[in-house]
């Protein structure tokens, strides 16, 4: 199936992004330009993988700024090949062979370019098992994957994995605790990990890069995941898969540009999305980049590029915490469910 | 700062509030005392206000030393009075430093030309009052933003509220401005023009504007205890 044809048909329409753009007369350019960048790529990536041979329940797919379509000059392009079953002898086609198509040499460290098995995303749940690179497979296919081959299974994939979050014992009308504590757990282990790449001195010169994400793209992307969850409290346990599994077909912007326009918070939605529009523009520039790849601990208040990323992470997260603690109905959820 | 129930409400119903130092005079120039003022208000916000080009002098030197600033959000009013035109200004603005990220300036300070561009978006232009000749409207706004077209909006409701007391320009300014909002300062207006505490009336009357500004630090201008 054409990857395409059905989750990303509301995308070129631009869902709820294009909303509070018209809303607000604020044409987000960057974030548009990223969309248009990343679907380009991704028709490009697609026409040259349909070229090998693919296992019909496997599915090429991306993530981190590509699968938010998000993808700028200087992003990486993630990818799993992901297998909807159990471990094989023989995957078509190879972690090698997608990384020639895309130019890039698998890393096999970490969670990325390697292949990924559904079976071990829906069954390894906590404990050892569930390491870090399980975890990060299974909340990113949710929260921002996209298919550059095999668009039906990575649908079945992702399906599958809001089912075992969403299963018999979740509740009417009651957020699914699964799915929060993932989530919660998820957010917390990035920033955990990246106190731990701070103490590691090998990956010590990309801090601030880091650090400027984590306060931007990575925050907002927690965020995406948890305002759908926390509304499921308005929602029987059949229509939360419903829900959920249309939500997360969209990309993170939209779902949160969703939550401001549903919640009519639209003055802090503008000056969020302005601000992460303002990032992404920054992240675009080569010198930008290089600014906080350069930067030491300890001098980033000297760098011009560290302020502006710290400014906008903090607007980004005001503008988060106003919707989520000065709208009424949200700040009920939140106190009833975001703490423990 | 004691306030009356009807301005607790307001500001009770909104985080982060912090204080400007100019609420605090008999510390004028004192600035580590000025400081620890403001972060008895609040840790979360605050801002420092040296109005004199000589008074902000002090600030330079003070900031020099590198203090602890114990507030998330922080800002520094620019001086507006003892000015030799907007070069001086912007020689001043320059020697702070880069860590301040966010420099309240008055349009009637700024000039016709774009000697300030440089600042970008560290710079957030303030609405001004009934006693300025240029700078209360939304017009005149745009034609500053259209010279600094990364600077940010200061909401003076106050000021905004002494142009037009129906609220009606307060209103086309958060319209216009909404996607640059980064501070908004709050008082009431004494009948000569001086920022007063927040009265039981203008909390009232403000508080649906406020609302829209949710997201960002408002910065009391004065002492709500005098309301």
């Amino acid at each position: 199936m054409d990857p395409r044809s059905s989750r990303f048909a509301e995308l070129t329409s631009g869902g709820g992004l294009a909303a509070l753009a018209a809303r607000s007369g604020e044409p987000l350019p960057q974030l548009m330009e990223a969309r248009r960048r990343s679907l380009l790529a991704r028709d490009d990536a697609a026409a040259k993988l349909a070229a090998l041979d693919r296992q019909d329940d496997v599915s090429v797919v991306v993530m981190g700024s590509w699968g938010r379509l998000e993808l700028t000059s200087g992003s990486d392009h993630d990818f799993v090949v992901l297998v909807g079953g159990s471990p094989r002898i023989a995957v078509s086609p190879t972690p090698e062979q997608v990384g020639e198509v895309l130019n890039k040499a698998p890393s096999r460290s970490g969670a990325f370019d390697d292949v990924a098995y559904v079976d071990h995303l829906v069954t390894r749940i906590g404990r050892r098992a569930d390491d870090n690179d399980n975890l990060t497979r299974r909340m990113l296919l949710v929260l921002e994957s996209m298919a550059i081959a095999g668009g039906e299974a990575h649908e079945a994939a992702r399906r599958a994995v809001i089912e075992t979050y969403v299963d018999t014992r979740v509740k009417d009308y009651r957020p699914p605790r699964f799915l929060l504590n993932d989530l919660q757990r998820y957010w917390r282990t990035i920033c955990v990990d990246f106190e731990g790449k701070q103490r590691d001195r090998r990956s010590k010169d990309k801090w601030a890069l880091r650090a400027a994400k984590l306060r931007t793209s990575r925050k907002l992307l927690f965020a995406s995941g948890l305002l759908p969850v926390l509304e499921c409290h308005d929602l029987t346990a059949e229509e939360m898969r419903i829900w959920l599994g249309e939500t997360f077909a969209a990309p993170p912007v939209d779902r949160i540009a969703d939550a401001f326009l549903r919640h009519e918070a639209y003055d802090a939605g503008v000056r969020t999305l302005v601000a992460y529009d303002r990032f992404l523009g920054h992240l675009d520039d080569e010198g930008f980049r290089d600014e906080l790849r350069s930067l030491t601990r300890g001098d980033e208040d000297r760098s011009a590029a560290w302020v502006e990323a710290r400014r906008l992470g903090r607007q980004i997260e005001e503008g988060l915490l106003a919707l989520l603690f000065d709208r009424d109905a949200l700040a009920r959820l939140v106190r009833q469910y975001g703490v423990f | 700062m004691v306030a009356s129930p009807s301005v607790r409400s307001v500001l009770a119903s909104h985080h982060p509030v912090g204080a400007s130092t100019g609420c605090f005079t008999s510390l004028r120039g004192d600035w580590p005392g000025l400081v620890t003022a403001a972060h008895e208000v609040s840790s979360y916000a605050a801002e420092l206000a040296a109005l004199q080009a000589r008074e902000f002098e002090g600030l330079l030197a003070f900031l020099e030393l590198e203090p602890t600033l114990p507030f998330n959000d922080l800002s520094v009013h620019a001086p507006t009075k003892g000015l030799r035109g907007p070069d001086h200004l912007r020689t001043l603005l320059e020697r702070l430093p880069l860590g301040i990220e966010t420099i309240v300036v008055h349009p009637d300070t700024l000039g016709d030309g774009d000697e300030l561009a440089a600042l970008g978006s560290r710079l957030i232009v303030e609405n001004m009052d009934g006693r300025k000749a240029f700078g209360q409207t939304a017009d005149d706004l745009a034609d500053v933003f259209a010279r600094l077209p990364d600077a940010g909006f200061c909401f003076d409701i106050a000021h905004a509220w002494s142009i037009d007391p129906t609220m009606a320009l307060a209103g086309e300014l958060i319209d216009r401005f909404a996607s640059r909002l980064r501070e908004v300062h709050l008082s009431s207006l004494s009948a000569d023009g001086r920022h007063i505490g927040l009265t039981d009336e203008h909390a009232a009357l403000f508080a649906p504007l406020l609302r829209r500004c949710v997201d960002v630090p408002w910065i009391l201008e004065a002492p709500v205890s005098q309301s």
